[in-house]
């Protein structure tokens, strides 16, 4: 895959993620709208701070695909010495942080989430390791577009 | 930035994240530990206070938060308080004028010293600040400090949140007439503390009662000020510290396994589980004063799961009232048993419901521990999810759902469920056929009200004579005799009939004869039935004014409030003003008013001419038999241990 497939599998994935996670959000809103104990009882806490999180880390995630879409389009790529690394890292961090959070929204133990929460530091660590990675490869990466000569 | 200054700043951040967690602790004790004037809260012996228990269990911690075991003592805050203390003169207490103001966020009472030596003509006036609170359900309690020590001293009138009015402190109990009044200072830190907090600790330097209190140092703590998660599981930290490893809470939760590092009531076999509440709802007291002391300074021995008589001696005058130690200490006090038990052993002040369950057939001759009733089958400590009713209602009496109805009682006694009628002989939807007023009925008394019998019984008429003890049946058919009774049990159940019976218990209602001639604890019950509608229904009202107004200017506060409370169910008494603490002279008033507004009402409701209620054929009163009645009543003293 070429830089530029790159760029366009994240940006699509970002935007995607931008409306799935959007719209949970919409959902919970709704919940809390609509006062269903499923979601605001007390006694399901940690389903609320769960389905929360997933919320926020699927629309985080989102954003930061995004972004490592455009800085590939806008030529940082020579830097990263393995794109392919850093796609699949983030991909799987995209899937699994969110997804992670969510299932151990669906059973939990009172105070403690489900077993869905065991895929989170997994996708802590890929999320990591792909910003490490871009953030160490734009320091080798070349000069800034605005140093290029212009082509006109 | 090069590569590796990069991977360091990210596991420096992330380790400090980690210590943090670690080594941190719950929040600094300091500030509580720098008071000096009240009790303070503190937990030592493996114990945490409920902050810890939160973050784990926050459904179960909401609905404790929402109980009033949670809020029995409280610091006075002005969240805290039920009362008004915006500049409010308080003179519900006879001579004892209170002012009471807020400073800031605290407040403060101007009071008569109730600590006066007797120097001078007049007790002086001094100003405290009102510290801590106990109660916050019926009735709520203030506690000053007393500028010695940790000692806290009670405000002389109390607030009666049903009434939203302030009373006198000694009118809130069954308290003996013509007694003076006498400083409470001391009751919290050695009294109350021990059940009205987790894991108290009182911290005389001498025990209770053997020196003057201010010349004693105080130092009483507790871990938490009211009853929470600790007082019924057991210390915690031990359990929080093993399940600080998601592993360990991990691998219980899959293997759903009983966590060994923590008391839960409910697994506990029938008795140890209701020795839970016993710890607290029972009549105990010390085997010697060796106890007393180590209790003193340590709080308490008793910890959920333990067998309750092993650091106690429970007061039951059923089973064990010929030992030495309850002739001991009843050579210390003659009334110790009498003014909280009948005479056949039955409890009769609230707060003692575990001395009543364990007398309860359904507890003593369950035919295994599956079957044993416990105070859990009945009552929920937290409402469960799928509980429909608000945390208020549930909190009231945290009763399960299905404990509100018969279904209490027929899970296990099914199959008079299938012949409901048959067995009560009382329509279906009838109160008659409520398990709970026949065989729990509204006997026990305390806090202003009665409250049902914790002790399973089924109604007596020879029970009824030889104690004194109203039963079911004449607590609703309050217009009937004793016989009238006693000959429904014969058919109905086959009951023998009592041995022998007085004339007035063959011819005259049940209730007035127990009204006239009872002890106040007999008249309380009687006037609270004259207000229940249930009696109400069976019973017709017409008749009922001129006898609860009796009970108007009764020598006992107890007594007046609660008759005053029932008149006003009565028809035609809606809006009958009356204030139980008012002058004798105002009280006697109040009772003629309310006589004669029966005479004006009873023509319109009918009368009724029937001997059973001292009532002649016209309708007037049968006097000489009342004041017969009257003549014969109970003075004895009756002193409650509420």
């Amino acid at each position: 895959m070429t830089p530029a497939d790159y760029s366009q599998r994240h940006l699509r994935i970002g935007w995607w993620w931008l409306l799935v996670f959007a719209g949970l959000g919409l959902i919970l809103e709704t919940l809390h709208g609509f006062k269903v104990g499923f979601y605001l009882n007390v006694s399901n806490e940690t389903r609320r701070l769960m389905w929360r999180l997933a919320h926020a880390h699927g629309t985080l995630l989102g954003a930061i695909n995004i972004l490592f879409g455009l800085t590939l389009r806008a030529g940082y790529d020579a830097g990263f010495r393995d794109l392919r690394t850093i796609s699949v890292s983030l991909l799987g961090a995209s899937i699994l942080l969110p997804l992670g959070f969510f299932a151990g929204g669906i059973q939990f133990y009172s105070g403690d989430p489900g077993l869905g929460i065991l895929v989170v530091p997994v996708g802590a660590v890929l999320l990591l390791a792909a910003l490490f990675f871009i953030a160490s490869g734009l320091k080798n990466g070349p000069a800034l577009p605005k140093d290029r000569p212009k082509n006109r | 930035m090069s590569k590796t200054l990069a991977v360091l700043i990210l596991a420096l951040a992330v380790g400090g994240v980690f210590a943090y967690g670690f080594f941190s602790d719950t929040p600094s004790l300091q500030p509580e530990r720098e008071v000096a004037s009240r009790p303070i809260q503190d937990p030592t012996n493996g114990y945490s206070s409920s902050d810890s228990c939160q973050a784990c269990h926050p459904g179960q911690f909401a609905s404790w938060h929402a109980s009033y075991h949670h809020t029995m003592t409280q610091l006075a805050t002005a969240e805290s308080i039920v009362a008004s203390f915006d500049g409010v003169q308080v003179n519900q207490v006879p001579g004892h004028p209170m002012r009471l103001e807020r400073r800031g966020q605290e407040l403060w009472a101007e009071l008569d010293d109730p600590d006066w030596n007797g120097d001078g003509a007049a007790p002086p006036r001094v100003t405290r600040q009102v510290v801590m609170t106990t109660g916050s359900h019926h009735q709520q309690i203030y506690w000053y400090a007393t500028g010695h020590g940790r000692l806290l001293g009670q405000l002389p009138a109390i607030r009666l949140v049903a009434d939203n009015r302030w009373i006198p402190r000694r009118s809130a109990v069954m308290h003996p007439p013509n007694i003076p009044l006498v400083s409470e200072s001391g009751s919290w830190n050695a009294v109350c503390v021990s059940c009205h907090t987790t894991q108290g600790k009182t911290a005389l330097s001498t025990p209770w009662g053997t020196e003057p209190l201010f010349s004693q140092r105080i130092d009483t703590s507790a871990t938490e000020f009211g009853v929470a998660c600790e007082s019924c599981h057991g210390p915690a930290s031990g359990h929080i510290r093993a399940n600080s490893s998601p592993a360990r809470r991990y691998a219980l939760h899959l293997m759903s396994r009983a966590d060994s590092t923590m008391v839960q009531p409910l697994r506990l076999d029938a008795r140890r589980s209701s020795e839970v509440c016993g710890q607290c709802h029972g009549l105990w007291e010390y085997y010697d004063e060796a106890a007393e002391r180590d209790a003193n300074v340590n709080g308490l021995p008793y910890r959920p799961g333990d067998v309750l008589t092993t650091t106690r001696f429970i007061v039951q005058p059923s089973t064990n009232s010929e030992t030495p130690m309850m002739k001991r200490l009843l050579s210390e006090d003659v009334n110790f048993v009498r003014d909280i038990f009948w005479s056949d052993g039955m409890v009769r002040a609230t707060g003692r419901e575990y001395n009543g369950l364990i007398d309860s057939p359904c507890y003593k001759n369950a035919k295994d521990d599956q079957h044993r009733l416990t105070c859990f089958s009945c009552h929920s400590m937290h409402r469960t999810p799928t509980d429909q009713r608000t945390d208020a209602a549930w909190a009231d009496d945290q009763l399960k759902p299905e404990a509100l109805g018969n279904g209490a009682c027929l899970t296990c006694h099914s199959a008079i469920a299938e012949r409901l009628t048959a067995h009560t002989h009382h329509g279906p939807e009838s109160s008659g056929s409520s398990c709970y007023n026949c065989h729990m009925p509204y006997t026990t008394y305390g806090l202003l009200k009665t409250i049902r019998s914790h002790q399973i019984s089924s109604p007596s008429v020879q029970a009824s004579l030889e104690t004194g003890r109203p039963n079911g049946c004449n607590l609703c058919h309050l217009d009937k005799t004793h016989q009238w009774t006693a000959d429904y049990l014969q058919r109905w159940y086959n009951t023998p009939q009592p041995a022998s019976m007085s004339e007035d218990d063959r011819t005259a209602s049940a209730a007035l004869v127990a009204l006239l001639k009872g002890d106040a604890g007999q008249r309380a019950i009687i006037a609270q039935a004259f207000g229940s509608p249930d009696a109400q229904r069976a019973s017709g009202t017409n008749w009922m004014a001129p006898y609860v107004s009796l009970l108007l200017n009764d020598s006992y506060d107890a007594v007046r409030y609660i008759a005053a409370r029932s008149l006003k169910t009565l028809p035609g008494f809606e809006n009958f003003a009356f204030d139980f603490v008012g002058s004798e002279n105002e009280r006697a008033g109040n009772q003629r008013r309310a006589l004669g507004m029966w005479r004006d009402l009873r023509d319109r409701q009918g009368r009724r001419g029937d001997p059973a209620l001292l009532f002649n054929a016209d309708g007037s009163f049968i006097a000489d038999r009342i004041d017969r009645l009257s003549n014969q009543r109970n003075n004895r003293r009756v002193f409650y241990r509420e």
